[in-house]
């Protein structure tokens, strides 16, 4: 009796599974590698990373836009909550939280925000409670990515909007 | 001895084209999608907690961190009006009026999902920096031929680009429905050898 048949058939089905795992890993790796790579530049999790305008040299993101100043941080909620705190411009800004799973889970940007200072209380735990009223946004996974966009509305402006989004910040409960 | 060899063979030969194959599929086209406008491409889902596998996967590879449609729109042109490939040797016309959304800029990216190195250090138009001609309308031009004004130079290497469209806030009926949004033109102008 041939068996090629249920050789070939077999590789190919081994072959979709590979494909199906490769697919569903992909995010993971490259969110992984993402977030060693900031917290590196960082000092580790839970702590802000300032990086200067993006060039062609800038290799770190794909796709990164050079119109915006990145502020970013990883955050590891697995222990304890984190404070992510940021003054709030009069132009362009937002503040976004991405799961490990490259998903956009929370997002609000500057007009949203209606204050000139936000806080926001990130956590795994649905029990918590922000302090003065501080908004608590429940994470869909322990470790993920906050990012800070800060439109460069020009050459000029660029010094304020920098210094400003210095004080962007996450640290620990 | 021989069935073991069989089988590593197998496995070997279902690797690569499991693995293979997806890379493939993940690679180019900046975030894909199946909403098009002329040359211009988006998704639904992007960035969102409904993406599919694939989309996700996109995503990671060709535009990490990218924000959910309510937020931003981001479209991706890989070709220009006629369907040809874009090429860093040609130069393109963009030409349209501003897109429905509170801030919107057009920025080049090589094949590698990076910004074009160049020694302008120019990458990108957008709703602020963008010279607007007399009807308010705006060309920007695309290529290594240097032009007078909103220019974004493809360098010194041929290869393949992509553009990449930000809508930052689109209106809402933008948000709710990218399909009926008419976007700028991009139409080839000429090539270098």
């Amino acid at each position: 009796m041939k068996t090629w048949p249920l050789w070939i058939a077999g590789t190919v089905v081994l072959a979709a599974v590979f494909h199906i795992l490769t697919v569903f890993a992909v995010p993971y790796g490259i969110m992984n590698r993402a977030m060693a790579g900031i917290s590196t530049q960082a000092g580790g999790v839970n702590k802000a990373v300032y990086p200067a305008p993006v060039t062609a040299a800038s290799r770190g993101i794909v796709r990164p836009s050079p119109d915006l100043l990145y502020t970013a941080c990883v955050y590891d909620v697995g222990a304890r909550p984190l404070r992510v705190t940021s003054p709030v411009p009069d132009t362009y800004w937002s503040l976004s939280m991405f799961a490990s799973n490259t998903d956009n889970f929370f997002v609000v940007n500057d007009r949203q925000a209606k204050a000139a200072r936000i806080e926001i209380i990130l956590t795994t735990d649905d029990t918590t409670k922000g302090d003065n009223g501080a908004p608590v946004v429940i994470a869909p996974s322990s470790r993920g990515i906050i990012l800070f966009r800060s439109l460069i509305t020009s050459d000029e402006a660029q010094p304020e909007i920098d210094a400003m989004r210095r004080q962007s910040n996450c640290e620990p409960l | 001895m021989k069935l073991i060899l069989k089988l590593l063979a197998s496995f070997v030969v279902a690797l690569v084209l499991g693995v293979g194959s997806a890379l493939l599929l993940l690679q180019g086209g900046g975030l894909g999608g199946t909403i098009s406008a002329g040359a211009w491409k988006t998704s639904e889902i992007i960035g969102s907690a409904d993406a599919d596998p694939y989309t996700r996967a996109r995503v990671a590879v060709g535009g990490l961190l990218a924000l959910n449609r309510s937020e931003t729109i981001y479209f991706t042109a890989a070709t220009d009006d006629e369907g040809a490939t874009l090429r860093t040797r040609c130069s393109y016309k963009i030409i349209g009026t501003d897109p429905p959304a509170r801030w919107w800029s057009i920025t080049a990216y090589a094949a590698d999902h990076f910004l074009i190195p160049n020694p302008q250090d120019r990458y990108s138009y957008g709703g602020d920096t963008v010279a607007r001609e007399d009807d308010d309308s705006f060309v920007i031009l695309v290529g290594p031929s240097e032009a007078e004004s909103n220019w974004i130079p493809t360098g010194e290497n041929d290869g393949t680009f992509t553009l990449t469209l930000r809508l930052y806030n689109p209106n809402e009926e933008t948000a709710r429905d990218p399909s009926g949004i008419v976007l700028p033109r991009i139409a080839r102008e000429a090539c270098t050898e």
